[in-house]
């Protein structure tokens, strides 16, 4: 069965990007999943900040990156959910996936791994000069993936 | 298993792999050069490498490229080989008071958090006083500047970040989206930092200005006097930061049962007040008793470690506990520091460096305290607190000696505001949650941030330049 890609953002994916997503899964007649990656390195960065410069034992640090942890998997719930009642509104089949590690590596390997043929990702609105810089995750993913991958920008605020 | 292309140009792969042995090559470089060089007129050769030394120490601290108290050991070992300072002398820097104090106030904080005092009184706290939101949110922003003033910044941030995220989820309240979240959070943040700096135990970078303080002039700060000076600042920064937030980002939440659910059900979860929890909090009492009535004749240190040997003798924690919940990289952070500024100090540099930099065109007290808490104040957004101290003040005291200025004055213009770092989340641990929970965003910080750092830095110079000399503490020696 063909297959239709959603990445779910951290901060809350928008209601037309999941419409967007579980619509062209209908229209394809393809079954959708959606993937939230947990960034465990926003965590171990916290944990790192915390020992390095802050000078705090390994208890308490250790304590703060898992309860950031249990509340990134806690929102990936919700995420997923949202999606998945949608998806049911729809008819459209249904599988979600939670994921620790990188966002390019985990969303290329789900693309790769599944015989994705279309994957809608969500990326930070930029200023113009950080677009110079740097390039995001999300055209990183599109740059390597032998797919359509469609992109929205997240709306500030 | 499947095996991944790395897909990006050659170039950039080895440009990536090369920036960091190119960075050590590069400050290698640059030591030997600056050791190398011919003495500029009027620095010893003792000062010269006491420089070099400090141009090292300094990038590495603000890159970050090794651990801050890595750093510091590396100044513990260039100092007595390049000969700026003897052996013997270095090594001894390394027991200085200062040190010792700070072990002992953070095996107390780590007794106290691991006792669950803490905790109970945080919980407690918001649950009897955050009935309505307006009410929740002082509440978080108070009990983290109080508990601040009695224990590490970093290590109220730590404890307090489960309790405010539960509080959030209770509420309903999206992350990046909802004002009342990122209320929470920068109060959360913000009470910490302003909090840190009322005390000499908040962030431990007082008694790290205090020792460098002490080796290069024989004076020193009393925690009483301390208090006395900057506390009502604390006052005034408070109001400006509650005002500022409430401003920024008006509350959308008119309800907050839910969160006060959420604080009964963490409450319930807790057993009956322990005997450590009485003992733990008697021995905490006692010793700011001391510290406040005792510490000019005994000595800070001395009571700081009597405090922990209390704490071992009454059984309230064993050695174990105590290793999870205390970093002993602080020592050598700290020992490290301390030996960097004595060596700047002791070889003439900071001197030299002060005639070179501002020497010349800055001649009013007013003035260079200005110019110092205002580098301070910028400089501890990108960089360490305890690092902005270390490099800043053996050049202030240098200063202090050059025009009529109190060094303990010039101290406290470094001090206080390395402690007030609003702006980033790499700035201090506490804004690395903050941001780290998503309902604020690094630009919220840095926006927010700024003007706070602004007003801290106002309000700070007109206490300086009015409250002070009310209380004894004027510019003059």
């Amino acid at each position: 069965m063909k297959k239709v890609l959603l990445v779910l953002s951290t901060s809350g994916t928008g209601q037309e990007v999941i419409d967007y997503a579980v619509g062209r899964a209908r229209k394809e007649g393809a079954g959708l999943i959606a993937l939230y990656i947990l960034e465990t390195g926003l965590a171990n960065g916290v944990f790192d900040t915390f020992t390095d410069v802050g000078f705090i034992g390994d208890k308490p640090s250790q304590d703060l990156s898992e309860a950031i942890m249990k509340e990134y998997r806690q929102r990936g719930y919700e995420e997923l959910g949202r999606v998945q009642v949608k998806a049911m509104e729809e008819a459209v089949d249904f599988e979600p996936l939670m994921e620790d590690g990188g966002y390019v590596e985990k969303t290329l390997e789900a693309i790769e791994g599944r015989g994705v043929l279309a994957a809608v990702l969500v990326k930070r609105r930029e200023k113009m000069f950080l677009k110079y810089f740097s390039i995001s995750h999300a055209d990183e993913v599109k740059a390597q993936a032998r797919c359509e991958v469609v992109i929205f920008t997240e709306r500030e605020g | 298993m499947s095996v991944e292309i790395d897909t990006r140009p050659i170039w950039v792969l080895l440009a990536l792999r090369a920036l960091k042995p190119l960075f050590y090559i590069v400050l290698a470089a640059v030591f030997l050069y600056l050791v190398a060089m011919p003495a500029p007129a009027g620095l010893s050769a003792a000062g010269q490498r006491a420089i070099a030394i400090f141009i090292v120490c300094l990038v590495l601290w603000v890159s970050n490229m090794v651990p801050l108290a890595i750093t510091s050991l590396f100044a513990i070992v260039l100092v007595p080989a390049l000969g700026v300072l003897s052996k013997k002398e270095t090594y001894a820097l390394f027991g200085n008071e200062a040190v010792f104090f700070i072990l002992g106030a953070f095996i107390l904080a780590g007794a106290i958090m691991h006792s669950g005092l803490s905790n109970r009184i945080a919980l407690n706290i918001m649950d009897r006083f955050g009935r309505s939101p307006r009410t929740l949110l002082l509440s978080i922003f108070l009990l983290a500047a109080f508990l601040s003033f009695i224990m590490s910044e970093h290590a109220v941030a730590a404890m307090l970040f489960p309790i405010v995220f539960d509080i959030s989820k209770g509420l309903g309240l999206k992350p990046g989206k909802s004002n009342y979240g990122k209320l929470l959070f920068f109060a959360l943040a913000w009470g910490c930092v302003i909090g840190g700096v009322g005390t000499f135990l908040g962030g431990a970078r007082v008694p790290l200005a205090i020792g460098i303080l002490k080796e290069s002039t024989g004076k020193s700060i009393e925690f009483l006097d301390y208090a006395v000076a900057v506390f009502p600042l604390v006052i005034v920064m408070l109001l400006a930061g509650y005002f500022l937030l409430t401003r920024f980002f008006p509350s959308e939440v008119a309800d907050v049962s839910s969160a006060h659910a959420v604080l009964s059900r963490r409450l319930k979860g807790l057993t009956k007040m322990s005997y450590n929890e009485y003992a733990v909090g008697g021995v905490l009492g006692a010793t700011i008793f001391a510290w406040i009535f005792f510490g000019k004749a005994a000595g800070l240190a001395a009571i700081a470690l009597s405090a922990v040997v209390c704490l071992f003798a009454l059984r309230l924690v064993r050695w174990k506990d105590i290793e999870e919940y205390v970093n002993w990289g602080i020592i050598l952070m700290y020992g490290g520091a301390i030996i960097l500024g004595t060596a700047l100090d002791k070889s003439g540099a900071a001197e030299w460096i002060v005639n070179l930099l501002i020497g010349k065109w800055a001649d009013k007290p007013w003035m260079i305290f200005a110019i110092f808490s205002l580098l301070s104040i910028f400089l501890t957004e990108a960089m360490s607190n305890a690092a902005v101290i270390a490099i800043l003040l053996p050049v202030g005291i240098g200063m202090a000696e050059r025009v009529s200025i109190s060094p303990a004055l010039l101290t406290y213009s470094i001090a206080v505001p390395a402690g007030l770092a609003f702006m980033f989340p790499m700035s201090t641990p506490a804004n690395a949650i903050a941001v780290s929970s998503n309902y604020i965003t690094v630009k919220d910080m840095a926006k927010g941030g700024f003007i706070m750092c602004v007003v801290a830095w106002v309000s700070f110079n007109l206490f300086a330049a009015f409250y002070w000399p009310l209380i004894g503490m004027g510019y003059g020696k």
